[in-house]
């Protein structure tokens, strides 16, 4: 896991999956101003019988629950069980962030659209 | 902060004199064409009657009347928690003798008003719309702008003047109705026994315009007295929870609502912290809304450099482009600066913040960490194992290699 740090902004990232770790709390402040930040946190449930690989908490080791996040169970999510964090495979945090319809002037979702530019791109012209 | 109650209530007592004035006219008239010129007494009476009747209940029970005719209902703490503690807040900040009682009205529109005779008996009623919306500092300024209403005394003197309003209406309707179906024949008849006609058919026609005019001028001072106090209240809002934007963000939110309330009418409109009233096909003029534009507010708030009166003052001098005063003088030159929390609060959570970043470098560092600033700026921070290894940047795309 390599530590990204841009303007006194960290967040932890996974070169060989890229997949992204946000620590308790920062997924809050992410979506900070957004209209339906409480709503989307609210969202969250647990999602016990899906199938999809088991992972470790990057600072416990133990392993993550998955939970659902959106009304419609929109997106799969690892928590871990004692509160560490948040793990997003790739591409997955900015389906969340599109679904807390986040005003995309926001200061924070700039500075980490800016922080990931490049691996975006690799996305969003994969999609294509 | 009595100077702006007693201002308020100066000002406004004078509408209130003048709406008075207005039902008094209206009662003399009405009474001198049905009775005669020796009449008018009468309808004074009849209409301070009315007027005193309705004022009376309403005191004692008009906020349980409002409460029951909006549809809340008092809800206990576990109902939701968090608007508990925001009122508690308010309460405590406000200074208010007792917590008010908290009603939650179920309905998917966001609006909020609060009631109650005086700050000992008040209640704050929300709609279950404005909870699913508003986040915690949105629903603070929405309570704050509310408990600022119950503080200024506004309650108490908005029922009093729409309970005016209203006996000015019923007054007018009866008398238009009245005249309609039964009153030319009792004029006809009281015209043979007097003999003369001249002064009654210039009374009746002076007492028919009152009628038409006096309901449309009473609801006209109403709304004027209606907005000074939202002003107001949003100055007084602001000042509680010293983050202005929390409410203007709010009146943002309320104002892209595209709900109706159901359960408000003309006569409650006034009360709510928006106008809960959509209006069809036509816009509202600024001389009979209820409320001030939210634009407007929401702009005056955003122009605040600081969350004390004065700021208020200021921004709305800036935003109206004109020197009208909304905050007595006196109270203005005894406050001394109040800085919006924002500030204070970004300053020690972001110096507490850099700090654990700090800590988290060295921290890093002695556990064998290599760090390395991409060209593009970013640093990127790899624990022993990435040592020989390369990646590419995730801003820039540049393959880095650690050492």
């Amino acid at each position: 896991m390599l530590v990204l740090e841009l303007e006194k902004v960290e967040t932890d990232f996974c070169p060989n999956c890229k997949g992204i770790w946000l620590d308790k709390g920062e997924l809050e402040l992410f979506l900070e101003d957004s209209k339906d930040k409480d709503e989307l946190i609210k969202s969250f449930s647990s999602a016990k019988g899906i199938r999809e690989k088991k992972i470790k908490c990057p600072i416990c080791n133990s392993k993550m629950d998955k939970i659902f996040v959106g009304k419609d169970h929109d997106i799969v999510l690892d928590e871990c069980k004692y509160g560490h964090g948040l793990w997003f495979d790739k591409g997955e945090i900015l389906e969340v962030i599109k679904l807390g319809s986040v005003n995309k002037n926001n200061k924070i979702i700039q500075l980490f659209q800016d922080m990931y530019k490049n691996e975006i791109n690799i996305n969003t012209t994969e999609e294509k | 902060m009595w100077e702006i109650i007693r201002l308020n209530k100066r000002k406004s007592f004078l509408l209130f004199i003048a709406m008075g004035i207005i039902l008094l006219l209206l009662g003399y008239f009405v009474g001198a064409t049905f009775l005669g010129e020796d009449g008018g007494p009468f309808g004074v009476f009849i209409a301070l009657i009315i007027w005193s009747v309705l004022s009376i209940i309403s005191y004692f029970s008009g906020h349980k009347i409002l409460l029951s005719i909006s549809g809340a209902k008092e809800v206990t703490p576990d109902v939701h928690p968090q608007l508990f503690n925001v009122v508690e807040e308010m309460t405590i900040a406000a200074n208010l003798p007792k917590m008010p009682k908290i009603y939650i009205i179920n309905e998917e529109a966001p609006n909020a008003f609060a009631t109650g005779r005086n700050p000992e008996n008040s209640a704050v009623a929300v709609t279950a719309g404005m909870l699913a919306q508003m986040n915690r500092d949105e629903l603070q300024g929405v309570i704050a702008h509310e408990i600022s209403h119950i503080v200024n005394r506004d309650v108490l003197f908005m029922t009093f003047a729409g309970i005016m309003l209203g006996s000015i209406v019923i007054i007018s309707e009866i008398f238009l109705k009245g005249m309609w179906f039964g009153g030319s024949s009792l004029n006809r008849y009281r015209d043979r026994s007097s003999g003369g006609g001249g002064g009654q058919i210039i009374i009746m026609v002076v007492s028919l315009i009152l009628a038409i005019l006096a309901p449309i001028l009473a609801q006209l001072l109403y709304f004027a007295i209606s907005r000074k106090r939202e002003y107001l209240a949003d100055a007084n809002g602001a000042r509680l929870t010293r983050y202005p934007e929390g409410l203007a963000s709010a009146l943002e939110k309320l104002s892209q609502n595209s709900y109706e309330l159901r359960s408000a009418n003309k006569a409650t409109a006034g009360m709510y912290i928006v106008n809960p009233l959509k209006e069809k096909g036509r816009k509202l003029s600024d001389l009979t809304s209820t409320h001030p534009p939210i634009s407007e507010r929401i702009r005056i708030l955003r122009n605040m450099a600081g969350a004390g009166f004065n700021d208020y003052q200021k921004a709305y001098a800036k935003v109206k482009n004109k020197n009208e005063t909304v905050i007595p003088p006196s109270e203005l030159k005894k406050e001394t600066y109040i800085p919006i929390l924002s500030e204070i609060e970004k300053a020690t959570s972001h110096g507490k913040k850099e700090q654990q970043r700090k800590l988290g470098d060295i921290v890093m560092k002695t556990n064998g960490y290599s760090f390395l600033t991409c060209d593009c700026g970013l640093k990127l921070k790899a624990p022993a194992d990435f040592n020989g290894k390369e990646v590419s940047c995730p801003r820039c795309g540049k393959r880095l290699k650690f050492e």
